[in-house]
């Protein structure tokens, strides 16, 4: 998951968190402010009544036609507000909850309980305000405070998602360059326009590192041109030597038996340089792929440069290659030799009168060509260690410089061909190639 | 035929010079790219041997010329750096051939015969021997008139045979011909001789064969 859909998701889920929270709590938070404002009205309520005791007499309200007792509430019962004579007893002064019988209907209320003295009698002033009507206040209150913090939610996950993008930006350009890079040879250092301290450092040392890697290649490159000059040359005076003494007629018959060994040693230097420059040459990406090559038709042409290499060892070659796929950008030489030395070890290492089938089929991913031998096959403890340099597994000649299957596994590599090996000894052993898709 | 060789190794140099004026070139050879410079402008060569690894000289400003010069003589590329060849051609240069070091004289000499018949267009590919006749071009082989069917080995295997005859060719210089276009894990000779058995089989039927010489224990040797 990229970075900034990792920092939005964390600042969403996290804003969603708290509002889930606060959620959970508004009730009781909006009830008891409700409640408490609900009190504080209640007591403003009671030093009104207070002063209209005051000015007008406790009379006014308590006679004896009333029955030593006041009593007014609204037409929805909402408040209430009651006066009464009590017997001197305890001083209350309180608020709380209760239930009150009003016209038959029992309403409970929040109600302030206060006595007080006057004259020599003792009163009880209860004011109080039905919890109904508080409860709706503080649901409307509830109502309009979740909008509210919805709202601020969804705007700051916005403005997050918003500000992270264009703070990561020099980031994703970063990444959007490296992703272009196909081979570190093929990278050019490019500054970055960015005040942020990390990614101007991070852009700097993938510049630097990327110069040393390029500092390497070069200088692989630069090896590998002086090892082959430096090794190939003695090897190409001493052929050439060689080569005149054998055509000279004053040369001793019973020399040249010595000359064509010395030759053939020679010859043995001379490939196992040959086949090691190739693979250095192929890991420093010194071959350049610009040919277009059909798969059916390179398998042929492979299969018509080898067939007779087959009869002389009476092994029979079998295609069975169906669809055409054609793969552009690849080294058509290197692609031949890689097939070509697959089919070889195939003949090679074959049973008399056995066969190498070459099956191909297109897939949905690419295309898998596999090549199957009916041979000695290879022991299960070896098989991984067959694309090793130098493993020589069967080497029943001598000669072999056990380099063939590194250069096939180098030059798959090179071109993003996925290869696999299987084998049972004494049946036979398939490699299969998956060519990917092209681009 | 007017050779120049253009190769700083004095050694390798001397073997090309000691071959080639066994075969009747006429050799030159400069050391280093000046004095190749300095011959390629006085002297009206045919055929150009050419070194890119030199030691003062960028080879590819060699190249180029050569490539320069009226008379246009044949140019092969010698070479110990590989992959050159898709450079010299990226830069639009283009040797009459490429041969990678180390090559075999023998080779270097098929390659300069059918690099003249290609540049000079000579006018006839025929090759007469012991009453064959070979022709380069359509890769026909008829005797006294009746055609011979060759596998393409066996067909590129009596050509090298017939473009050196009377010399002995090993089989590793016969594989090397045959199979040079990939790098081998091993050689096996054995190829060879079933392809040499198969020619004399396929030949016997109209002629005789007995030019084809066996050398003991070196290689083959075609008699004419």
């Amino acid at each position: 998951m990229r970075l900034q859909s990792k920092l939005t998701l964390f600042s969403a889920v996290s804003k969603i968190i708290i509002l889930l929270v606060l959620i959970l709590v508004l009730p009781t938070l909006v009830n008891t402010v409700a409640l408490h404002n609900a009190d504080v009205r209640l007591m403003e309520k009671e030093v009104r009544m207070y002063d209209i005791i005051e000015e007008e007499g406790i009379e006014s309200f308590i006679t004896e036609e009333t029955g030593n007792a006041y009593g007014s509430y609204n037409l929805l019962k909402e408040d209430f507000i009651s006066l009464e004579e009590i017997s001197s007893g305890r001083v209350i002064n309180s608020i709380e909850n209760s239930l009150r019988k009003v016209d038959g209907e029992v309403v409970e209320y929040r109600v302030l309980s206060s006595t007080f003295d006057l004259g020599d009698k003792r009163y009880l002033l209860e004011i109080g305000r039905s919890l109904a009507t508080i409860g709706d206040n503080s649901q409307t209150l509830q109502r309009y405070a979740l909008l509210f913090l919805v709202a601020v939610v969804l705007l700051t996950v916005f403005v997050d998602l918003a500000f992270s993008k264009i703070l990561l930006r020099p980031l994703t350009l970063i990444v959007k360059r490296l992703q272009k890079i196909e081979h570190p040879s093929t990278f050019t250092p490019k500054p970055l326009n960015t005040s942020t301290d990390d990614f101007l450092y991070l852009n700097n040392t993938i510049n630097h590192m990327m110069g040393q890697i390029q500092d390497v290649f070069q200088q692989e490159k630069e090896f590998i041109g002086n090892v082959s000059h430096e090794l190939l040359t003695p090897i190409s005076i001493l052929q050439t030597r060689l080569e005149n003494l054998l055509s000279d007629p004053d040369t001793p018959e019973p020399l040249l038996e010595k000359l064509v060994d010395n030759l053939r040693t020679l010859h043995r230097l001379k490939s196992i340089i040959q086949a090691l420059l190739l693979i250095s040459r192929i890991e420093n990406e010194q071959y350049i792929k610009n040919d277009s090559v059909e798969l059916p038709a390179l398998v042929n042409e492979v299969v018509e440069e080898i067939k007779e290499r087959a009869e002389v060892k009476q092994v029979e070659i079998q295609t069975d290659l169906s669809g055409v796929y054609h793969l552009t950008h690849v080294n058509h030489s290197l692609l031949f030799t890689m097939l070509f030395n697959v089919v070889n070890n195939a003949i090679k290492y074959n049973k008399p009168e056995g066969s190498i089938l070459l099956a191909g089929k297109p897939l949905a991913k690419g295309y898998e060509l596999c090549i199957t031998d009916t041979g000695v096959g290879i022991p299960e403890d070896q098989l991984p260690h067959i694309f090793s340099r130098f493993k020589r597994l069967h080497a029943a000649d001598g000669e072999s410089h056990g380099l063939g299957l590194p250069i096939v596994q180098t030059i798959a590599r090179f071109h993003g061909i996925h290869l696999t090996v299987k084998s049972t000894e004494g049946q036979g052993t398939t490699f299969c190639f998956q060519f990917p898709k092209q681009r | 035929m007017h050779v120049l060789i253009v190769e700083d190794e004095a050694s390798l140099a001397n073997e090309l010079v000691h071959f080639l004026s066994k075969e009747h070139y006429k050799c030159d050879w400069a050391s280093d790219g000046r004095e190749a410079s300095e011959k390629i402008a006085v002297n009206l060569y045919d055929f150009i041997l050419l070194d890119l690894g030199l030691p003062d000289y960028d080879g590819l400003d060699l190249l180029a010329e050569t490539r320069a010069l009226e008379h246009d003589p044949a140019v092969i590329v010698l070479t110990a750096r590989g992959s050159l060849e898709d450079r010299i051609k990226g830069l639009g240069l283009g040797a009459d051939d490429y041969l990678p070091k180390p090559f075999s004289l023998l080779e270097l000499q098929a390659r300069m015969q059918a690099v003249l018949r290609r540049k000079f267009k000579l006018k006839s590919s025929t090759v007469s021997f012991n009453g064959y006749d070979l022709d380069t071009n359509t890769r026909r082989v008829q005797y006294e008139g009746n055609e011979i069917m060759l596998t393409k080995k066996e067909f590129d295997l009596l050509h090298y045979l017939v473009l050196h005859k009377n010399r002995i060719l090993t089989r590793l210089q016969l594989t090397e011909h045959i199979w040079g276009n990939v790098l081998e894990d091993d050689y096996d000779s054995n190829y060879i001789d079933v392809h040499i058995k198969n020619l004399r089989k396929k030949l016997s039927a109209y002629g005789p064969t007995d030019w084809i010489e066996t050398v003991r224990g070196v290689g083959y040797r075609l008699t004419a």
